[in-house]
């Protein structure tokens, strides 16, 4: 019983994680139909950027702020200048696709190229003591937290500021968008930038759990697909619940069921039992594809 | 700025439009004096709404169109709309997925004058206070009358001065267009805002608009004042039934 | 709860796409021109030479190279052709080696009869797993996919199936030496082996594509809609496809477990899925030749690039995919045939393309 609780916690906290990611790939995908293959690569060469900070000074808060600014600033310039100028061309999904997976190699590689491959340690903002009892880390439980605070954040900004409105509006229906003066394109970007952000935050959570290195989040966006296919894919709040669903699934089954070793296998059965089965997801609504 | 067409609120010149490699206007002119209602009749095809396209950006297009003297024919939808051009397009274009009133919230997306705002709230429900009660509700479960009244409030909620209507009657019911059509009128009057209406129900037309013209395949084949025009014998048989 | 939407007024492009997909095309079915056939025939005949001409480690990269032109191709058929995205060929080359390591290992079949069992095997899983994936569309496939190699290595390491697959350590296997003592050393047999293989893969897979089965997955990737509506079984076609293509890189697998004589879960990793996609993509989809370029260069890239850094390589499969889709619209093989055709239009009276099935038209400029 014990380490059930054990384990509960815990796949909350890493369900926190894919929770985020979740989240952004869903604010992509509500903005643009596409799903971005990069998020995860993105998030890690944020969370890079925050350790070279507080490698030349910086204090661990200061560092997380500039980051989000920086990667807000990166997931603007990507929907710019690699994105947007494909996806005015073509309807094809191919050309999108393989710039998402261009886009992973390169950040990716330039992550490796400039701080090498080696693993390394990232501090967490908690302090290292357990709570609730000995069952969760301070970490754990701080990183759920935010976890819930940038997804209320989000919730409250798009539903009562008229910006967020504007880019709901952009994300529905972009012409009628346009027709009430909306810049379209520029809501895109933002809904990009705001992504990317929101990754570094996932990022820089999941560092001090998994340590930092290029590779770190390679399976962590699968589970951020499936958390966000489960909890059907234009749904934010699904995609919170999702994630904190798959996490605690995920960790309870590797323990006493499958073995630790298969849980990427369970979140490829996850995803393809969604995609077939019940593709809008627990929470989605099934969009009639207007012929 | 041109000052031969500083009073004409719209001035279109030798304006051609397309779809890829379909050509749907040719060479199209026509102008539009302040304050009053225009209507533009024609077939299934004769390119009625791609005029209203191509006047708001919404495809591509060459010539000439000034709105107030600003020549307007490069520039990008929401820039259009932001200089003052409301266009209320074909099938509605409501967002279905937001409430009633985040839609009119949307209409008045570009202004930043809260008071002014507020008042055309009020303004807009007391038009079609069917709207108020509904204020709530997801636009996409409202009724195609009352999708179209909130499409018209969006428009007005921008306070235009050139409201383009395309096919404002089209799917409804007969005392619904009245009830829409004698709105439309109000607003023209209070409001003082142009409207341009492209209509295929020409008796509709003609009884609201002061002026019209009739489009054949991409060409204004015939223009003048409604009540020549409802007497025109090729008008008369092709579009009144008469 | 959906409303029926009252919203054409949103969609202001005409219903028929006009711009192309960027890495779109058919491959050319017309016949081939007394110069082109002349071409491949003195192609063919230097093939054969060249173990004649280099040393036996330059021949095990040709093998290679040749190997990985047998999964773009297979790929080529399925995105190219059919429009539809696999991040998830890595699996099935896995399968395909391990299938043919089992058979020899584990039950002594000789190696060149394990070849179309693997490919067997390779396209019913392929069939199976593209059933129900193939609803998906774009990237959902693309996800589902590239979930299965994610998940592939880990499936191999598990402990339930080490009896078989030898668990992390893998499975190793002899080298063939040629067979009849035909004197020649193993690297050059296995080289002729390979070559025999491809051109074989390459002559079906050809025939395949003339006929129906490749109108209609022409048909299928630009109008499915109007497809459906004309009676084609969208769903079969599509599985068949991706059946197809996942047994053409099932044979590679076998032939590439022979030549490296060694199976192991790691060598199987995600990052070979994408690697095929960045050959296919860079290589080019809409030519016969883009599987061959595409395969020469992720073969040979990383033994230039990794000497600047371990993540050059990848680095450069990231710029040029980017780069691909804005400026080498259809990969390096459609730049030289565009060259080439340049270059022969004075020459040539009658166009190769007669009879073909072209698709994929040229952008239109749309709202400024």
């Amino acid at each position: 019983m014990d380490n059930f609780i054990h384990q509960f916690v815990a796949g909350l906290a890493n369900g926190g994680i894919y929770a985020s990611i979740a989240v952004a790939l869903v604010m992509i995908h509500r903005s643009t139909q596409l799903l971005n293959f990069a998020q995860g690569e993105m998030a890690m060469f944020s969370t890079f950027i925050a350790w070279a900070l507080m490698q030349s000074g910086f204090g661990y808060w200061s560092a997380f702020g500039v980051t989000i600014v920086v990667s807000f600033l990166m997931g603007l310039c990507v929907e710019r200048f690699i994105i947007r100028p494909v996806a005015a061309h073509t309807r094809s999904h191919l050309p999108l696709v393989v710039l998402f997976i261009g886009m992973l190699l390169i950040f990716n590689s330039m992550a490796g190229w400039i701080w090498s491959y080696d693993v390394r340690p990232f501090p967490s903002p908690f302090p290292d003591v357990r709570i609730l009892g000995g069952y969760a880390t301070a970490h754990q439980v701080g990183s759920i937290l935010i976890t819930l605070l940038v997804v209320v954040g989000l919730y409250l900004f798009f539903r009562f500021t008229s910006l967020g409105l504007a880019m709901r509006a952009a994300a529905q229906n972009p012409a009628s968008s346009r027709l009430v003066g909306i810049r379209v394109d520029l809501m895109l970007g933002l809904g990009w930038g705001l992504a990317a952000a929101i990754g570094a935050v996932a990022g820089m959570m999941v560092a001090h759990v998994l340590f930092l290195e290029p590779n770190m989040l390679g399976a962590a966006v699968l589970y951020g697909f499936a958390a966000a296919l489960v909890g059907g894919i234009d749904n934010p709040w699904g995609a919170v619940l999702g994630g904190f669903l798959l996490g605690v699934i995920e960790n309870l089954l590797g323990t006493y069921v499958i073995g630790d070793d298969m849980k990427l296998t369970l979140a490829l059965v996850i995803i393809v039992a969604v995609m077939t089965f019940r593709p809008a997801g627990l929470f989605g609504v099934t969009m009639v594809r207007r012929v | 700025m041109s000052t031969a067409t500083a009073e004409l609120l719209l001035d279109v010149k030798n304006l051609n439009a397309a779809y890829g490699s379909t050509a749907v206007l040719h060479g199209l002119g026509f102008t539009l004096q302040r304050g009053g209602i225009t209507a533009i009749l024609g077939a299934n095809g004769a390119g009625k709404t791609t005029t209203l396209r191509a006047i708001c950006g919404m495809c591509t297009r060459q010539g000439e169109v000034w709105f107030e003297g600003e020549r307007i024919d490069h520039r990008k939808t929401e820039q259009i709309t932001r200089l003052g051009v409301a266009h209320v397009p074909d099938g509605r274009g409501t967002f279905t997925d937001l409430t009633v009133e985040e839609n009119l919230r949307l209409g008045a997306y570009t202004r930043r004058d809260r008071a002014g705002i507020a008042q055309d709230f009020e303004l807009v429900y007391g038009y079609f206070p069917k709207l108020a009660e509904r204020r709530h509700q997801q636009a996409g479960t409202l009724s195609g009358g009352e999708q179209q009244m909130l499409a018209i409030s969006r428009a007005l909620m921008l306070r235009p001065r050139l409201l383009l209507l395309d096919e404002p009657s089209f799917g409804l019911a007969p005392l619904v267009v009245k009830e829409i059509f004698a709105i439309m009128r109000r607003i023209n009057q209070q409001q003082k805002v142009s409207l341009l209406l492209v209509e295929q129900n020409a008796n509709l037309a003609l009884d609201l608009a002061d002026h019209a013209y009739l489009l054949e395949t991409g060409r204004i084949v015939l223009s003048g004042p409604s009540a020549e025009i409802r007497q025109n014998d090729s008008v008369r048989r092709a579009y009144l039934g008469t | 709860m959906a409303a029926i939407s009252d919203n054409t007024a949103a969609r202001v492009v005409p219903p028929v796409s006009l711009a192309a997909p960027v890495v779109s095309g058919a491959l050319r079915t017309g016949g081939l021109s007394r110069l082109e056939r002349t071409g491949l025939v003195l192609l063919l005949a230097l093939a054969c030479a060249l173990p004649l001409l280099v040393t036996d480690y330059r021949l095990f990269q040709a093998t290679m190279t040749l190997i990985y032109a047998i999964v773009l191709f297979g790929l080529t058929i399925l995105t190219g052709y059919s429009g539809q995205i696999s991040l998830g060929h890595g699996a099935f080359y896995a399968l395909g080696a391990y299938t043919t390591a089992i058979l020899i290992a584990r039950l002594g079949m000789p190696y060149w009869a394990t070849l179309p069992i693997a490919g067997a095997v390779c396209m019913v899983v392929g069939f199976l797993f593209g059933r129900p994936a193939l609803r998906l569309q774009g990237h959902y496939l693309a996800l589902a996919t590239f979930a299965l190699a994610v998940a592939t290595p880990q499936f191999l390491k598990h402990k339930s199936l080490q009896g078989w697959t030898g668990g992390v350590q893998g499975i190793t296997l002899e080298k063939p030496s040629a067979p009849f003592g035909l004197p020649m050393t193993p690297d050059a047999w296995l080289y002729l082996l390979t070559l025999f293989v491809a051109v074989v893969m390459f002559v079906l897979g050809r025939n395949l594509l003339k006929g129906r089965i490749g109108r209609a997955l022409l048909a299928i990737r630009d109008h499915p809609t109007a497809a459906s509506a004309m009676g084609v079984n969208i769903s079969l076609y599509k599985s068949l496809a991706f059946a197809v293509s996942a047994l053409f890189t099932g044979v590679a697998g076998g032939l590439g477990a022979i030549v490296v004589q060694f199976v192991a879960p790691d060598s199987f990793h995600p990052l070979l899925s994408i690697l095929f996609l960045v050959g296919a993509v860079i290589g080019g989809l809409s030519s016969w030749w883009g599987p061959l370029f595409g395969a020469m260069f992720i073969q040979f890239v990383p033994n230039f690039a990794e000497d600047l850094s371990k993540s050059a390589p990848w680095a450069i499969y990231g710029v040029l995919m980017i780069l691909s889709v804005f400026l080498l619209k259809k990969g390096i093989a459609g730049a030289l045939e565009g060259g080439w055709r340049r270059l022969t239009r004075s020459r040539r009276s009658s166009s190769p393309t007669a009879g073909a099935p072209t698709s994929g038209t040229t952008p239109s400029s749309e709202t400024p």
